[in-house]
Formats: structure tokens, C-alpha cells, sequence
């Protein structure tokens, strides 16, 4: 490698901070560098530089209240590691949730726990498919306890996949993120209501209405819909259901799930993938209950355009009973109870909170009354 | 851990306040190596005895260095620090690689060999440590520099956590002599150091992970086929992407050294205002060019023995300088077109001796470099070689079938980002950070300091590693 600087080079010009790197002494032991401090008055730099960052950061806080957004927990995959550690450390015959963000929105974990005096463990992730978690908990020994899995049906028979990354995230989870984990769950997250990622810099400037580029598909990605805490107990968003404009756009964005795409499946191809999803998932379910665990499956409700999507496209003979069949498990249809519909989804897919607490309350009721009790079915 | 991340910020106040208590050296350096070694065991606890072992293998090899009475006692000294360092390098970094390609030459001749699964995690940083410690005894051996005096201070030299995963690899000469006496920052210092580690943060977390890392994957990382304008805006992000990255860290990792009153190399002068590809490696990862050029380059004959002996030893230099990245043949080749380039430029300066280029020479011949230096960050980013074809097949207008991949938003961002980041080094190639910033009014450099702060605070960045802990 040449070490004279390039011919091309005009050279640099002199200042008083100039040094030479180890690039200039080619051969021969480095000495300690230099690292002059420019001369400025530091001190009153960073005083002003603090207060400034101060007023900006309160300013962006205040502007995210105003709008309705309150400090919540952070939903990552750090939280989703904290209750996945409790089924190897003495819960292993506990409750546990896994779904998408029907279950995890819909389930309300003190209704539960004051019906049950146990509080479950909510492991649903929203947008993803709960079938590599199921089959998580059917390779662990430690767990043999009772599940709760709720099929939505978008999700469930595609195998999407929205947080693919959490169950790899708590197996690899180092000290230093476990430790992030806690500061930030102790000393941010609970206290600032801009510390979401929907609020980012980059996700508000991106969703600002830039020119569409010819010829690509414009698609709005999905806005926050829920408040989380420590537990990773969740429920829909107030705002979702109160201001009529943000319901409006969030029941914009499932519509646009509903029209076809370019890279979606053939229909050859997405019958096949449910029968993937079919057969890995009994695979799963029958490991877990070698262990005589108790797994029930749910179909959590739907309504509007949502419902008639999953209807069309999702038909129940070909995939929740052919689950239930393949699986041998036990299910609950909302279509199949009476008093799991007529809840209020204010974006067709979701209940508002005080609805969740009673359609928990009501569940509940079912599945010890009809699958779990001493002597049920 | 991090520098992007919570613990750190925790960490490095708990680290500020101890080596500010009025203690006595030694046991300030005893503080300090032991949070070094936190800083590494934040990641995986069990890695730190790699830190050991390269440690006390290379603190003997010099202490046997500097008894050996013969040059065969010399010679087998430092193979032996050689063999130890690269051997973890090999079996951590390259095992998989190895054992890939001979399963695959076996294949070629017909012999179908079934390895034993082979599961191996990469240590984070190895590559920078092996590097760093072996630099200690190559330079005992060449007689450049004495031992420590004592195993604290080498130990420290090793561990020291602002450059310990990412560089810069500092040599033994530039940081051993450091702590011999007490050191501690002064407040000048400090809030400088401060003001530098806001600026790294600012390029890894804001530039690099918000904007930038985006843009390169969605081109680099799906199935799609990029046009022109998408696979050129994808590898351009990728410059930035690395850039912002890299230097972040390096900028984070000399504020950290300084707040602590510890002087860090440079590691990165503006680098995308190269002229010419000897230019660029002046600029770009200096610590890591300028180890390969002394302990590589010159032992293979550097240019002291024709021409065919320097080309060779180039070739040689760059190709290796490409594995160390990563054990992919990508890099390799990433590797192989540096050399190609400088090979070639040699060339034509030794043919054009005389040649001076005019104002609009020297910007075109500038652009040039850095547009070829894109080139080769297409190898450097791809996974495959069929995706680096595919992208540098649609950078050169050949994808018929693409269809459009970024967002206006995504578009324009980059192009903003990065003809920022490139006109800056244009404006900065031959100053330093620190005139322009003894020559700016101090309520702008208050102004920038905050919103370079505000900017890190609401990116909400999420703690990705950096890009170089893979090397």
C-alpha cells in the first residue's frame, strides 16, 4: 500500500489543530496521539446546549400529549422476554396467551386474575402469526400449564409474521439488553409519551404526504392502536375509539389489506401455506399435550369489513374447522356464542377497553365453564 | 454493550464518577479494567476469557521476546503470539467459512463429506483485539517499541472498552505510555469529549439506523429486482450508512477515551473527498489500513522489490484486508477491487508522472473515486454474489424487469443525507473538525450541540449494534 499522500492531491492546508495520523509514519512504533480540545468556552456551550435540548425535548413531549398520547410501555421484544423468562422460573403451570393483537388487545389480564386468581402470561405479539411461539412452548419441558390460542384468521393460515424476531431475541438476549430493559421500563418509558415508535423522527417525517412515486404502490403503515404495561397487559387505543379521523384512518389501513397485491400468493399457493400452518400447528399442539397441557383455541371477534374479508377469503370449513380437526383440541367461535358478539370494534377489529373488560369477564366464564372446570368437555 | 444504549449512558456516568474520585493510579487503572471487562461480558459473560487469553499469551510472548538471546528463540516467540491470535480469529470467525468451502471442494470432486454441525458464535470485536494485541508483540519483535512495564498497564491496553470492540485499533506505543502517569480530564476536556460522543451518537443513531440502514434494505435484503435510480440510491445510502456508522463510533469511542483524559487516534478524515484510492485509504478505517500496510504490506516487501513484488503484495494486503471484514468471499472481492484500483492507479501515476489535474480535473477525478468506490460497497453489502449482480446490474441501467422499490420519502432523504455527508468532506478534506470548531461562534456551536442531542433523543434509536462488532 503507497503511504505518500496521492499525487492528485492539492495537499492540506495547515491549521492549528493539524496532526498526523498513522497513515503519515509508515513503519515505526505510533506515538500517543494528539487530541487538541478546540479553544471555546466549553462550559457556557454546554449549559446552553442542556437547557436548549431541555425546551425542545418538553416542547416535542407536550405537542405528543396534546395530541393524546400518555407514557405506556414499551410492546418490544425486550418486554416480551421478561414474560417469556416466567414459564422457566416457577410459572410453568400458568396461563398463557398467544395470539395476535386480537388476543393481546382483547383480553384484559386483572378481569382474568380477579376470576381466576392467577394472572396469565401474555405472550401475543400484534401482526404475527402465534405459531413459532406455540411451537416454542411445545419444546420446552418447563411449561405445562394451559394455553389459550387465538386464531386470526389473516394472519394464522399465512404464517405472517409481523415480530418475527422475539422468541430469538429472548434465547440470545445479552446483559446489556436485559439491563436496557429495566432503565428504560423504570426510568423513561413511564414518564414519556413521545418515547413510542410511531412518534420517531423518521416515522413522522416519513408518513408526511411526500409526492407518490410513479408506479409504486402507496401503502400506510399501520398506526399505534394500543397502550401497554409492564406485564405487557394491552388495550386499544382511547383515541382510536374518541376521535373520528384517527378511527377513519386506522379502518383505512385495514382496507387496504383487503384489496389484492402483487406479491400476494396464488390461491394454490396460499391454500398450501395453510396447510403448512395446519399441520406444524398440530404438530405443536400434540407435544403439548403429551405433557397434558391444555390447549384451547379462540376465534376472536371481528365485525364490518374485516369480518366479511376473512369470511371471503378465509372460510371457516377450510380452515378453523380443519384445524380443530387436525389438532384435536377444543375450540371457541365467537359466531358460536351469543354473548361474544355485539362488542364494540371501533376499526372493525379491535375492542375498546371497557368492552375487553367485559368480553375477558365473559370468555372467561366460558372456557371454565365448557372446557377447563373439573369435568368439563 | 453499546454505545447507542441506555446501560452505556448508565455505565459510562458510573465509570466518570469512579475515575474522578481522588484514588490512587493504580487503583483508577484497576477501575477502569474492570469495567472494560463489564463492558464485554455485557454481551456474553463467557467471552471474556478470550480477552484473557489473548492477553496473557501476547504479555508472555513479549516478555519471552525481550529474554530470547537468539533470533530462532525471537522468531518462534512471536510465531507463537501469531498462531494464538489468529487461531482465535480462525476458529471463531473463519471455522464455518473453512468447513463450508471444503465441504464444497469435496463436493466438486466428487466426495460428498457430511460435517458435523457446526454451530460457532462470533466473539464480538475479535477481530479488533487480536489485532491490537498482536500489534504489541509484532512491535517488540521488530524492535519498534519495549514491553510494558507492567501486566495492569498491558492489560488495560487490550481491554480499554472505548476501543476494545471497534477500534480504533490503537497501537501498544500510542496508549501503554498513557497510563504510566495519572491522568484525568480536564473540564475542557471532558465537555469536549462530551460534545464528540454527541456527534458520533448523532451519525450512528439519526443518520445511520433512522434514514440511511432503511434505504439499503429494502433494496439489498428483498427479493425485488432494483431499477437504475433505486439500486444506485440503495448503495449510496449503504456509503452513508457505513460512514455515519463507523466514524460515529470512532468519534463516540475518542470522546469517550477524552472524557476519561485518554487521546485516541483518528480513524476517518473525511474519506468520500478522496482523490484517488491511496487518498481514500489515508481517509477511511486509518488505524486498520495503516496496521495492514506496517505489519502485511511491508513484511511482504512493500515496494522495495519491483514492481511485480509490489503488485503482488498489494493484491495479497487488500485481499486479506477484505477477509478480516467478514468470512465471506463478498468481502473478498470487496477486498480484490481496492486492490485492483490502487494497483491501477500506481500504474497510471507512474505513467502520467507529470500529470497535474486543473480545479474541475481534481472534483471530476474526486467523484470518480468515490463513484467506484460505490462499486465496490455493493460487494461489501450484498450477501451473495447473485444479489451484488443483481444490484450492480440495475446500477448500470441492465434490470428490465425492475419496477420501482423506495418511497419519494426514502429518495429523497438519501439523496439529502448523503450529498450532505459528501459535500461536507469536500469542505472539510484539508481541515480538522477541531479548527473549524475553534473558528465557529459559540452559540452556534451551542445551537448544533442541542439539536445534534434532540435529534438522538427523538430518532428513539433501538440499540442496534454497530456494523464493524460483526468484524
Amino acid at each position: 500500500m503507497h503511504s505518500s499522500t496521492s499525487s492528485f492531491d492539492r495537499g492540506a492546508v495547515p491549521d492549528r489543530y493539524a496532526r498526523q495520523t498513522a497513515a503519515d509514519r509508515p513503519g515505526v512504533a505510533q506515538p500517543v496521539p494528539l487530541r487538541p480540545v478546540p479553544a471555546q468556552p466549553w462550559g457556557r456551550i454546554l449549559i446552553g446546549a442542556v437547557l436548549l435540548v431541555v425546551l425542545l425535548v418538553a416542547g416535542w413531549e407536550e405537542y405528543w400529549r396534546a395530541y393524546g398520547v400518555r407514557p405506556s410501555i414499551a410492546n418490544n421484544y425486550g418486554l416480551w422476554a421478561i414474560q417469556r423468562r416466567r414459564i422457566d422460573a416457577g410459572e410453568g403451570d400458568a396461563t398463557v396467551l398467544l395470539g395476535a393483537s386480537r388476543l393481546y388487545f382483547d383480553i384484559q389480564l386483572p378481569v382474568w386474575e380477579r376470576l381466576d386468581g392467577r394472572r396469565p402470561i401474555q405472550l401475543s405479539f400484534e401482526g404475527t402469526s402465534p405459531l413459532k411461539a406455540v411451537e416454542d412452548l411445545a419444546a420446552d419441558p418447563e411449561f405445562t400449564g394451559r394455553v389459550l390460542i387465538a386464531v386470526e384468521p389473516d394472519l394464522f393460515f399465512s404464517g405472517y409474521e409481523y415480530r418475527a424476531g422475539a422468541i430469538r431475541y429472548a434465547l440470545k438476549e445479552s446483559p446489556s439488553q436485559r439491563i436496557g430493559q429495566w432503565l428504560s421500563m423504570h426510568l423513561i418509558e413511564p414518564y414519556f409519551a413521545f418515547d413510542d415508535p410511531d412518534y420517531a423522527l423518521q416515522t413522522v417525517l416519513a408518513r408526511q404526504p411526500w409526492p407518490a412515486r410513479p408506479g409504486l404502490h402507496s401503502f400506510i403503515r399501520v398506526r399505534k392502536l394500543s397502550e401497554t404495561e409492564a406485564d405487557r397487559n394491552t388495550h386499544l387505543w382511547s383515541k382510536v375509539d374518541t376521535d373520528p379521523e384517527y378511527r377513519a384512518l386506522a379502518r383505512r389501513i385495514w382496507l387496504q389489506n383487503f384489496e389484492p397485491a402483487d406479491d400476494d400468493p396464488s390461491p394454490a399457493e396460499a391454500l398450501k401455506i395453510e396447510k403448512e400452518q395446519i399441520a406444524r400447528m398440530a404438530k405443536a399442539v400434540a407435544q403439548l399435550r403429551a405433557r397434558s397441557v391444555k390447549v384451547l383455541f379462540v376465534r376472536m371477534p371481528s365485525a364490518g369489513p374485516y369480518l366479511e374479508y376473512e369470511k371471503r377469503n378465509f372460510p371457516r370449513a377450510r380452515t378453523w374447522d380443519a384445524l380443530l380437526a387436525a389438532t384435536g383440541a377444543a375450540g371457541i367461535h365467537f359466531e358460536d356464542y351469543p354473548e361474544m358478539q355485539g362488542y364494540n370494534l371501533p376499526e372493525w377489529s379491535h375492542m375498546t377497553r371497557a368492552e375487553a373488560e367485559r368480553f375477558t369477564a365473559v370468555l372467561y366464564r366460558i372456557i371454565q365453564r365448557d372446557f377447563w372446570a373439573p369435568g368439563a368437555r | 454493550m453499546v454505545f447507542n444504549s441506555l446501560t452505556f449512558v448508565v455505565f459510562f456516568a458510573c465509570v466518570l464518577a469512579l475515575h474522578s474520585l481522588p484514588l490512587p493510579w493504580t487503583v483508577k487503572k484497576i477501575n477502569l479494567l474492570i469495567a472494560s471487562y463489564l463492558f464485554y461480558a455485557a454481551w456474553n459473560p463467557p467471552f471474556v476469557i478470550l480477552l484473557w487469553v489473548s492477553t496473557v499469551v501476547d504479555w508472555y510472548a513479549a516478555q519471552g521476546l525481550v529474554k530470547a538471546q537468539r533470533a530462532r528463540t525471537r522468531h518462534a516467540w512471536m510465531l507463537l503470539s501469531v498462531i494464538a491470535n489468529l487461531g482465535l480469529l480462525g476458529y471463531f470467525k473463519y471455522g464455518q467459512f473453512l468447513l463450508d468451502n471444503f465441504t464444497s471442494l469435496m463436493s466438486a470432486v466428487g466426495i460428498a463429506y457430511h460435517p458435523a454441525h457446526y454451530d460457532i458464535v462470533l466473539p464480538v470485536g475479535i477481530s479488533f483485539y487480536t489485532f491490537a494485541t498482536m500489534s504489541y508483540t509484532l512491535d517488540v519483535y521488530l524492535r519498534r517499541a519495549a514491553p510494558a512495564q507492567n501486566l495492569l498497564d498491558y492489560a488495560l491496553f487490550v481491554t480499554f472498552f472505548p476501543h476494545l470492540v471497534a477500534g480504533p485499533i490503537m497501537r501498544p506505543t500510542e496508549l501503554v505510555p498513557q497510563f504510566a502517569q495519572a491522568r484525568r480530564a480536564s473540564g475542557e476536556q471532558l465537555r469536549f469529549g462530551l460534545a464528540l460522543m454527541t456527534l458520533g451518537l448523532f451519525n450512528k443513531i439519526v443518520l445511520a439506523d433512522s434514514f440511511l440502514a432503511r434505504a439499503a434494505e429494502r433494496v439489498y435484503d428483498s427479493d425485488k429486482i432494483p431499477g437504475a435510480l433505486d439500486a444506485w440510491a440503495a448503495t449510496l445510502a449503504f456509503s452513508g450508512q457505513i460512514f455515519c456508522d463507523f466514524a460515529g463510533y470512532s468519534t463516540t469511542a475518542i470522546g469517550a477515551a477524552l472524557c476519561l483524559g485518554f487521546a485516541m487516534p483518528d480513524n476517518f478524515r473525511f474519506p468520500y473527498a478522496a482523490v484517488g484510492f491511496t487518498d481514500f485509504w489515508r481517509r477511511w478505517h486509518i488505524t486498520l489500513s495503516s496496521w495492514l500496510r506496517d505489519y502485511l504490506y511491508i513484511p511482504l516487501g512493500g515496494n522495495r522489490h519491483g514492481a511485480r513484488r509490489t503488485y503482488a503484495a498489494l493484491m495479497m494486503t487488500m485481499l486479506l484486508g477484505g477477509l478480516w471484514h467478514g468470512a465471506n468471499w463478498t468481502f473478498v472481492a470487496w477486498g480484490g477491487l481496492h486492490g485492483v484500483y490502487l494497483a491501477a492507479e500506481r500504474a497510471l501515476r507512474a505513467r502520467f508522472a507529470n500529470y497535474r489535474p486543473g480545479p474541475l480535473a481534481f472534483v471530476a477525478l474526486g467523484l470518480l473515486t468515490y463513484t467506484l468506490v460505490n462499486v465496490t460497497w455493493v460487494f461489501f453489502r450484498a450477501k451473495t454474489f447473485s444479489k451484488a449482480w443483481i444490484v450492480l446490474r440495475g446500477m448500470f441501467g441492465q434490470n428490465a424487469a425492475a419496477k420501482p422499490i423506495l418511497t419519494t420519502f426514502s429518495l429523497i432523504s438519501v439523496a439529502a443525507i448523503v450529498g450532505g455527508i459528501v459535500l461536507t468532506h469536500w469542505l472539510m478534506r484539508a481541515r480538522t473538525l477541531e479548527s473549524v470548531v475553534a473558528r465557529a461562534p459559540a452559540v452556534a456551536l451551542c445551537m448544533i450541540w442541542a439539536l445534534l442531542a434532540f435529534a438522538i433523543v427523538i430518532a428513539q434509536g433501538a440499540g442496534n449494534a454497530f456494523i464493524y462488532f460483526q468484524f
